[in-house]
């Protein structure tokens, strides 16, 4: 077991009355899964990714991962978790404008207190496996949606998580970008062994998972 | 890591120009003026530490107690031998008198060079007190002979264009020939000692019979006495042994002395002893910090403001694992990169304007006093300083974003934090600029005062000419004649010095009409002859002016003198006698003139009596016609140097000496000018800054206004009216404040200006219009686009 959400709920008051975003949610996560989140818009899909990714807090339940009480963890301990075996892609790839593709490559690194000689060498790999080498120097504003994307991909993968979460990863990409990434994802899953978890509004992107979770109104309506 | 951090921080100088380039200009201005201002109080601070024993050197001072406290940084000509000899508290004691404006022919080159020169005449002792060393080392200083000097270098170079100059001579007052003994290194800028040349104490008695001879009777402040003790003295101990001495020396006097060991380190800044009022440099200080404040308040304005651009920045980090520490960190040294790039720019402003720095203040500070260990020390704890002051807050504030919402550009400004902060920064701002304008106008208003005020006689067209020989009557009379035959010359005056002087008086005690006891109050004299009330239109108020006469048979005296007297009626005093002179002179009270300005508004008026004696006329008073001043001085040249052939003709205008009396507040007028100038420009800068910021971020809003029909007056308000609201606040607690400070300075003139409303009304408006103009730049320039333009982006 890679994680497991007990009895999660977390709501927002508003106007004397409680607004539920999750609600009663329990969710077991093996290694090794590939998992799509599903759902209308508001239906609680980012916040379950951001609960589950430590962003975001819940008001009552229990989480565990791997042997940790997350919801006892003070934040500190929390982050360090997460920095360790869970790395984000986003939908818009949240990239650092001002940092070249080798750098923002690197950043995940500088933070792990790796040496440079490590660095150097991580990068590359990486650079090497997502045929990038050319464009190592070029700024994310050089690059197309999907080559961003795929740079999101490689730095959430290149400290080697445990687990990636996904937000709508090709919400921002054509279909042919968006089966290129779908089809790394596949790749990772299955010969990296990497458990995925995304978000996505495509029955054609959730096929290409091994699970299916339904969402409505903050409620789990199917597995 | 930390190379990644600089890189980062790099890249978003560039990117971000205008915003980085007001963020340096203005910690480069507020690093040069702290750079100068630094300089300056260094300067000021290291007065004198160069002697190795100065611990142990101390000058003689004395108290006057008379109905108040009179200071003097100098004692009775007796004292120094007493002291030496019939004490044993001093290893060395010596004294020096200086004298202004004697002439000194050097031959050179078989011709006479004639130059008018400061003297001090000093003891041989002088020299192993002080660290003042010969050009080739040691103090071994030869000044006990008459007719020897000791020069310095420069004025070696000056008067005989060469360094190498033992054994040759010259002519003083064309008199003794002095020959030099010695060259002395070049007197350090820093030391209470500015002479050049020093000629053997056993040659004074020709021009100060008084301050040569061993006298009790009174104090001339050019005479200082000065003593190296020896080691472990309880300085309580001496001066309560030096209490006999009055008792001894000056069984009868009113004037009771206490003498005072003043030390070394104490000399340059006691206001009490003619020192420089140790005031001017807190308020410089406090200067300085004001401009390093407001540049680093516009730092965190615009960095706090921008928190909302970086704040995707900050999340992404945030998620890929940066503490909230690292973030602290990264920004902190974001902003340590900045201010080093406004220190290297600050110091090389500091560097250009340093002789107009210089010429300011009257000081000579130089390029070689950048380059020391304590200047490095202190560049860096600015540095530091400045970069932990103005990086911590944002680098909080940018720590403390939330991942999740910077990364779904869901934050808005209240969340990034600090507007409430900014609003108070900015008005503190306005509160600085406020009150230096205020502060500004109250200081020059008050020059104004003085210098237009009424002083109680004319000061304007008035050329004061030095008499440089004690002349007798006939030769005096001859002059005045001549001088009065001059074309555009109304009248002439013989006096020892004019109303107005200042630092020179001569203040003693008398008996009036025939009481037992002296008055137990300090009476000034003005010696002058019968044109002096004429010369400098002083009116009179009872009585009649004195006739013509040599010496003392009657005088005239001031109100001030009958009211220290507590006599209501001027005419009251017509008649009565006058002891004056140590009791020799008696003489009759003829007329009672009005109360004029001798000194400074920051004093009293003091008594005075006015009295004619020929040979203590040291200057010629002459009211000349202003229309034809030139040729008039050429005359009046001419028939100077006919009495006085083997002098240098030298003249002053009136107003200008009068005016040398608010020197130090012409100076606190020019600080305050150039400071308040500079307070407002980086405030200013500051605002644009912000105000950049504001209109580029709600480009979007402005668009919509426009199609909603608003026009440019309608959006400028928009923007404009929160800021006016700002500076009507800080105006609120600026007038308040600087009110109390301006009148807590104020209260140092004894005469003075009022604190009016409108200096406040004008400060405020003054700042509400810069204000205005700063914002309308920009908001205009937004307001006039086509906002089709700004709406389509979206």
């Amino acid at each position: 077991m890679l994680l497991q959400l007990k009895n999660i709920f977390k709501w927002v008051n508003s106007g004397g009355q409680r607004i539920f975003l999750l609600k009663d949610i329990n969710l077991t996560v093996e290694e090794g899964e590939f998992i799509s989140v599903m759902g209308p818009s508001g239906s609680g899909k980012s916040t379950l990714l951001n609960v589950i990714g430590m962003l975001d807090n819940f008001d009552e339940g229990e989480y565990h991962f791997l042997d940790e009480s997350v919801h006892t963890l003070k934040e500190k301990h929390r982050a360090n978790l997460y920095k360790e075996y869970i790395g984000f892609v986003f939908q818009s790839y949240h990239l650092l404008d001002d940092l070249t593709v080798y750098e923002n490559l690197e950043m995940p690194l500088l933070y792990k207190k790796y040496r440079s000689s490590e660095r150097k060498a991580m990068v590359a790999d990486m650079l090497d496996r997502f045929n990038m080498v050319g464009k190592k120097d070029l700024f994310p504003a050089q690059l197309s949606g999907g080559q961003q994307q795929l740079v999101g991909v490689a730095r959430a993968l290149i400290a080697g998580p445990k687990l990636i979460l996904a937000d709508e990863p090709t919400g921002n990409l054509n279909s042919q970008q968006s089966e290129e990434i779908m089809q790394l994802f596949k790749t990772l899953n299955q010969e990296d062994g990497v458990t995925i978890i995304q978000v996505t509004h495509s029955e054609m992107n959730a096929a290409y998972g091994s699970r299916i979770i339904n969402l409505l109104d903050g409620r789990k309506i199917g597995d | 890591m930390i190379k990644s951090l600089f890189k980062i921080a790099w890249r978003n100088l560039i990117k971000r120009k205008v915003f980085s380039s007001i963020s340096i200009l203005g910690l480069a201005i507020g690093f040069g003026s702290a750079i100068l201002i630094y300089l300056f109080l260094s300067y000021h601070l290291s007065f004198d530490d160069f002697h190795p024993n100065q611990d142990r050197i101390y000058r003689m001072a004395t108290e006057e107690h008379m109905d108040d406290i009179n200071y003097s940084a100098s004692v009775p000509p007796a004292f120094a031998k007493v002291f030496r000899e019939d004490y044993a508290y001093a290893e060395k004691v010596a004294k020096i008198v200086d004298r202004e404006g004697l002439v000194l022919d050097v031959e050179q080159n078989g011709g006479i060079n004639k130059y008018s020169k400061n003297i001090m005449f000093a003891e041989e002792d002088f020299f192993k007190i002080f660290n003042f060393p010969l050009k080739n080392g040691g103090n071994a200083v030869s000044l006990s002979a008459p007719n020897t000097a000791v020069i310095t270098e420069s004025e070696a170079l000056e008067m005989y264009g060469t360094t190498d100059v033992v054994g040759k001579t010259f002519v003083l007052e064309n008199d003794a020939t002095i020959e030099i003994t010695g060259v002395l290194k070049d007197i350090p800028n820093t030391s209470f000692l500015n002479h050049e040349i020093f000629i053997s104490f056993e040659n004074l008695e020709k021009y100060s019979e008084f301050a040569h001879g061993e006298n009790w009777g009174g104090i001339t402040t050019n005479l200082q006495c000065y003593a190296l003790l020896k080691p472990n003295q309880d300085i309580a101990t001496i001066e309560n042994a030096l209490l006999e001495l009055p008792k001894q020396h000056r069984p009868n006097s009113k004037n009771t002395h206490i003498y005072k060991l003043q030390p070394l380190s104490d000399i340059h800044l006691n206001l009490e002893y003619g020192g420089l009022n140790p005031v001017f440099l807190v308020v410089f200080g406090i200067i300085g910090l004001f401009l390093i404040a407001i540049a680093c308040i516009n730092f965190v304005n615009i960095s706090t403001a921008q928190a909302f651009y970086r704040s995707k920045e900050i999340g992404i980090r945030k998620v890929l694992g940066s503490f909230k520490r690292q973030l602290f960190w990264q920004f902190l040294s974001e902003t340590f990169l900045i201010s080093l790039f406004a220190m290297i720019l600050g110091i090389v402003l500091a560097i250009l304007f340093l002789p107009a720095f210089n010429a300011l203040f009257e000081i000579q500070l130089t390029m070689e006093s950048l380059v020391s260990v304590q200047f490095f020390g202190f560049l860096l704890a600015l540095l530091l300083l400045v970069s932990i002051l103005s990086g911590s807050y944002p680098g909080i504030l940018l720590s403390r974003i939330v991942p999740i919402l910077a990364l779904k550009g869901k934050l808005n400004h209240n969340d990034t934090g600090g507007a409430t902060t900014r609003k108070v920064l900015v008005v503190t701002q306005f509160v600085i600029s406020i009150s230096l304008i205020v502060a500004t106008l109250v200081i020059s208003r008050q020059i104004e005062y003085a210098t237009q005020t009424d002083l109680g006689f004319d000061k304007e067209s008035i050329v004061m000419l030095q008499v440089p020989e004690t002349m007798d009557s006939a030769k005096f009379y001859d002059l005045k004649e001549r001088l009065k035959q001059v074309v555009g010359v109304q009248q002439v005056s013989g006096c020892l010095t004019s109303p107005g002087a200042g630092d020179t008086f001569w203040d003693t005690t008398v008996k009036y009409n025939n009481r037992p006891e002296r008055e137990d109050f300090s009476i000034s004299v003005k010696v002058g002859d019968e044109d002096y009330l004429n010369t400098f239109s002083i009116p009179l108020v009872a009585g009649r002016n004195f006739f013509k006469n040599d010496s003392i048979t009657e005088l005239l005296v001031n109100e001030k003198f009958a009211e220290k007297l507590g006599i209501s009626s001027s005419e009251e005093l017509l008649g009565k006698t006058l002891a004056v002179n140590g009791d020799r002179v008696e003489a009759t009270i003829v007329g009672v003139v009005r109360n004029f300005h001798d000194s400074s508004f920051t004093d009293e008026i003091k008594p005075v009596f006015i009295a004619p004696t020929v040979r203590w006329y040291n200057e010629l008073g002459i009211k000349i016609n202003h229309l034809n001043t030139k040729s008039t001085l050429e005359q009046l040249k001419k028939e100077w140097s006919q009495t006085f052939s083997n002098h240098i003709f030298d003249y002053r205008f009136l107003d200008e000496r009068v005016a040398e009396q608010y020197e130090t507040e012409q100076r606190y007028l020019s600080l305050s000018k150039v400071f308040s100038g500079l307070a407002i420009f980086i405030g200013c800068m500051g605002l644009y800054g912000l105000i950049l910021f504001f209109v580029g971020q709600r480009k979007k809003e402005v668009g919509i206004r426009k199609v909603l029909g608003s026009n440019i007056t309608g959006i400028l308000t928009l923007f404009s009216i929160d800021f006016l609201k700002l500076v009507l606040i800080a105006g609120a607690i600026a007038v308040p404040f600087a009110w109390y400070f301006m009148d807590v300075w104020l209260q140092g003139y004894t005469y003075r200006t009022q604190i009016h409303w409108w200096y406040f009304a004008i400060s405020i408006v003054a700042v509400l219009v810069l204000t205005l103009l700063t914002i309308s730049y920009q908001t205009i320039r937004v307001a006039i686009k086509n906002p089709v333009n700004s709406l389509r982006t979206e």
